[in-house]
């Protein structure tokens, strides 16, 4: 996983296999601090704790497909290494939220990459699923809700719509960047 | 490949753009017949996704698009086959599915014009000794 877009793709689709209902990404830049979180939140079927207690172990998974489960492992190491740390907590029939908090001062940080084709790709793929993005750099907030959308008449699973609310999420962030007290390792 | 901005920032541009392109072409209700439809489901577990599976999935919803092919693209989890991720089953109408591996946006070029359009198969072709896809 070289982005954190990657890693975005990655945890959604554990909670689409989680038959979530309602995803919810936050991705939140504290500057002060030199932080960000990258959380996900999901309504899905949740975890036992002896399975939330195998998660970070890359031979383990549920799935029948494959015999290794390298999401999770992947992430920890990614905020690990710039000295972040992750957090997962998940009650069974309740839903999961992963919770991954990089520095950005370290230069192990991943780039953010394509976040908002990233998103987008995901939300025309699942036309059943809300889909809940938020981007903070400190008090200064941008906020996609894929019904809110709908509800506006935006048909988000048209391919040709594909490219301007790619632009309109990108848009808003760039703006939103523009509000960074301080440099990071993120772009 | 740099793609040209549009400029867009605010909602209203946006239900703008949706109001154009309702008017230009009318909005199909792909949900009403799926199985009209070739369906493409792109596999985007960690394997697909670090294989580059998100590049092959935006290159395939704006392609079939633009080459007029009625298609419902989604994602789907592992299919057990990492070896040659990205993969890609495609399911035309009427017809069994059929994975595709190591596909890149070249290989999704040639899937779309030799097999989708006139069903030749093509190199690349995974064998059906799977029981189910996850869905």
């Amino acid at each position: 996983m070289v982005t954190l877009a990657m890693h975005m793709i990655d945890i959604v689709q554990n909670a689409l296999r989680a038959q979530a209902n309602m995803i919810t990404i936050t991705l939140d830049e504290r500057g002060d601090e030199s932080l960000l979180l990258f959380q996900v939140e999901d309504d899905g079927s949740g975890m036992s704790p002896e399975i939330l207690e195998r998660l970070s172990d890359p031979f383990f998974t549920t799935r029948t497909t494959r015999r290794v489960g390298l999401g999770i492992p992947f992430l920890k190491m990614t905020c690990e290494q710039t000295g972040g740390t992750l957090r997962v907590s998940s009650a069974e029939g309740e839903g999961t939220t992963v919770e991954a908090l990089y520095r950005t001062d370290n230069p192990d940080c991943l780039p953010l990459g394509d976040l908002e084709g990233s998103l987008l790709l995901m939300v025309m793929a699942n036309p059943g699923i809300r889909f809940r993005f938020t981007y903070r750099v400190g008090p200064e907030v941008f906020s996609f809700d894929s019904d809110a959308l709908r509800e506006q008449g935006i048909d988000l699973q048209h391919p040709q719509l594909v490219v301007p609310v790619k632009d309109y999420i990108r848009e808003n962030l760039e703006a939103l960047w523009r509000h960074r007290a301080t440099v990071n390792y993120l772009c | 490949m740099m793609e040209k901005r549009t400029g867009i920032k605010t909602l209203a541009d946006l239900k703008r753009i949706q109001e154009e392109v309702s008017r230009r072409i009318g909005l199909r209700d792909k949900a009403e017949n799926p199985e009209s439809l070739v369906q493409v489901k792109v596999a985007m577990a960690t394997c697909g996704i670090a294989s580059g599976a998100k590049e092959v999935m935006e290159y395939l919803v704006l392609e079939l698009d633009k080459r007029g092919i009625d298609a419902v693209v989604t994602q789907t989890g592992c299919m057990g086959y990492c070896f040659a991720e990205p993969t890609v089953e495609i399911t035309l109408p009427g017809r069994e599915p059929m994975v595709f591996g190591d596909v890149n946006p070249k290989r999704a070029d040639e899937i779309i014009e030799r097999y989708i359009k006139n069903g030749e198969l093509v190199d690349g072709i995974i064998p059906q000794n799977y029981n189910t896809i996850e869905s």
